[in-house]
């Protein structure tokens, strides 16, 4: 077992492909996503707006609009309003706010309300949406000043304005993990669990590839027992899965600072991830009856198990039946062990459930593995 | 002499096409065993249910003694086994081959590094071991291929067309090395399509067509039994002599002539007698013995190569 083991081990250390596949590729993933959304915290959303009043009033409207924290405003000139609407048509620009001539001579009069004309792109809700909401709690606010100066002359004290104006509801945002989420948390594991999966592949290449050539129907003429095969044959899939995970891990940490958090914890994740992932290979690998509809059903598995499994964007983000779905995936659940440990400082205790869900999977692929193992070592008469 | 391999009513079918119908030989120990036929005659899978690939239908298979079926373990320490494809793992040296197929044959640390030099001397490729194969030519790797099978020292190694699509210096080496084995005592059974292999080669022989056994018997046995000696002629008047030749058919052959006969020795002193009656001188004649190629298409109606 142990020269199937050396030989396995030689064969993936020499195939450039693998190389590629399981450590350069998720890297660069890693890299890429990583820098693309390393400064998302921080990013504003743009509300271009143009300004046909130009009163004082209107100044400090867009003072306050652009004290909101995560918009800027980006004043475009009076001049080209229209084209600036078609540049909202043409969904170049998600949003345009307009301020009419009149509209601080409106507020300050008090009579009626002040309009604003917003624009959108009714196919770009995701950043007109936001803008929307935002001026509109800044309308609530003037509508609250308003009120205030009412109950003023009306005599009221400021203890009882404050009584009356103060929402029936209070929300109070206890923040209860760790340290704040951003994407590296989610891409750093997300792509690391994904690519696991993709050790697959290469298990299908071996089984496949030594079946075709003849090479185990020529082992079959040794000694080597046939559980000592597929023993020897798992054992490497299991090591190269394990190196890839603590690669990803580390590179997201040094190069893009995500915390780890429990070591111990994480490295136990890690291996319940390589059993499972390599347990299923083994199952695929043994199931398949060749190369391309092995690749069609790895591809199932690692792509459709990441997208199901919250590996691209959060779990909770997605609609009730994918996430319910999404929990049938080896993927969710290694993925919930990770930012367990890694956002709110979980440990062996909190994660043991995700780790006993990835070596159920294993069991299930296992078992499916030595139900296909006589058949596939009977048929290997090349 | 004892038999180290025994074949008895070995059968096998594919669907529904039977591509072994009651095979039975034996090959005695120490013999090299050429095993012929044309392509889809049941060679190969004579091969694989004696290596215990592909189990048979019917029939049993007795190595040393022991039964393929029921003692496959054991009786696989004693044989090896040479596929037609070449198995090795490209992109691992030589020796990385040898030692990896040595630890699969049981072989360890000191015994294994010492066979593996050995054979890599015997094959000629010491100074290329860790070179890896995919670097090497056809030929090479043919020879590796086979030096694979001998690490164990087997008692029985079966070759199945091991020199196909090869350079002749990489074909002298493996006919060097079946010598060798066969001196040590090796017993080789040996497929193959190349009919001066098998007379260089072999002391017994096989022919298989469709499944069935249709010639078996040592090389000397077959050859006089089903394969006849012709007489050729070399002669610059003997076209017209050819009406008058007694005893045989007469047929072109190169720069001279064939007469396929009974009795050649009767048929050349006929042959003589015409030439000196006529005045026709004979340049060259002789008695040629006849060979595997003519015994199988005597018996087959076929060439073994078509």
């Amino acid at each position: 077992m142990a020269s199937i083991i050396r030989k396995e081990l030689k064969l993936l250390i020499k195939g450039k492909g693998n190389f590629f596949f399981l450590i350069l590729m998720p890297m660069l993933f890693i890299a890429l996503f990583g820098a693309v959304f390393s400064g998302l915290g921080n990013s504003t959303v743009a509300i271009d707006y143009v300004n046909q009043d130009n009163t004082a009033l209107t100044r400090t409207f867009l003072h306050d609009v652009g004290s909101i924290k995560g918009f800027a405003l980006q004043e475009e000139p009076a001049s080209s309003l229209a084209s600036q609407i078609q540049k909202v048509k043409d969904g170049k620009t998600a949003s345009l706010l307009v301020i009419p001539k009149g509209f601080g001579a409106r507020l300050e009069s008090g009579d009626g309300s002040a309009a604003l004309r917003l624009y959108v792109d009714p196919t770009s809700d995701s950043v007109s949406g936001p803008i929307e909401s935002a001026l509109n709690g800044v309308a609530n606010a003037y509508r609250m000043k308003r009120i205030a100066s009412v109950l003023v002359a009306a005599g009221r004290s400021p203890n009882q304005i404050g009584q009356i104006l103060r929402s029936p509801i209070a929300i109070h945002t206890v923040s209860v993990s760790g340290s704040g989420m951003t994407m590296l948390d989610q891409v750093v594991p997300g792509y690391t669990v994904m690519f696991v999966f993709f050790i697959i592949l290469s298990m299908m290449r071996s089984f496949l590839g030594e079946k075709e050539s003849g090479m185990l129907s020529r082992l079959r003429t040794t000694s080597l027992r046939p559980w000592h095969y597929l023993i020897g044959m798992w054992i490497p899939a299991i090591i190269a899965v394990l190196i890839q995970c603590v690669i990803l891990l580390a590179f997201g940490h040094f190069v893009f600072g995500i915390h780890l958090g429990d070591l111990t914890a994480i490295a136990l994740l890690v291996i319940s991830l390589a059993i499972c992932g390599t347990g299923i290979g083994l199952a695929i690998s043994l199931l398949v009856r060749g190369e391309n509809q092995g690749r069609g059903i790895t591809m199932l598995i690692a792509m459709g198990g990441a997208a199901l499994g919250g590996l691209w964007v959060p779990s909770q983000l997605m609609p009730p039946i994918v996430q319910t779905i999404g929990r049938f995936t080896p993927q969710y659940w290694a993925q919930q062990g990770f930012q367990d440990v890694m956002l709110r400082g979980g440990h062996v205790g909190s994660t043991w459930q995700m780790m006993a869900v990835l070596l159920a999977f294993r069991v299930i692929g296992l078992m499916v593995a030595l139900l296909r193992f006589r058949s596939f070592m009977r048929t290997a008469t090349n | 002499m004892e038999a180290v391999l025994e074949v008895q009513d070995l059968t096998k079918s594919y669907g529904g096409s039977q591509a072994l119908k009651g095979l039975t030989f034996s090959v005695r120990q120490g013999a090299c065993f050429g095993l012929l036929g044309p392509n889809g005659a049941g060679k190969s899978t004579t091969m694989k249910i004696i290596t215990g690939i592909v189990e048979a239908d019917g029939g049993s298979v007795r190595i040393l003694g022991k039964s393929i079926k029921k003692d496959g373990r054991q009786v696989r320490k004693f044989v090896g086994y040479v596929p037609q494809n070449i198995t090795l793992y490209e992109k691992l040296s030589a020796r990385d081959n040898l030692a990896f197929f040595g630890q699969m044959y049981g072989l360890q640390s000191k015994e294994l590094d010492f066979r593996i030099d050995e054979v890599l001397q015997q094959i000629g490729l010491f100074n290329r071991q860790r070179e890896p194969v995919e670097k090497f030519s056809g030929g090479m790797k043919r020879r590796v291929n086979i030096a694979v099978a001998m690490l164990h020292r087997p008692k029985l190694l079966i070759l199945d067309e091991p020199t196909v699509g090869i350079d002749p210096q990489s074909r002298n080496h493996i006919f060097e090395l079946i010598n060798s084995l066969k001196e040590e005592g090796v017993t080789v059974v040996y497929s193959t399509h190349y009919m001066e292999e098998v007379e260089a080669l072999c002391d017994d022989v096989a022919i298989v067509d469709h499944g069935d056994l249709i010639a078996h018997g040592s090389l000397a046995d077959v050859l006089s039994r089903f394969g006849h000696s012709v007489v050729y002629v070399e002669s610059p008047g003997f076209e017209a002599l050819v009406p008058e030749v007694m005893g045989g058919s007469v047929s072109r052959q190169g720069a001279g002539w064939i007469i396929d006969c009974e009795s050649p020795v009767n048929t050349m002193k006929g042959i003589l007698d015409l030439a000196a009656a006529r005045s026709v001188e004979i340049s060259t004649m002789g008695i040629r013995r006849p060979s595997l190629e003519s015994v199988f298409l005597s018996l087959t109606g076929t060439s073994l190569r078509d």
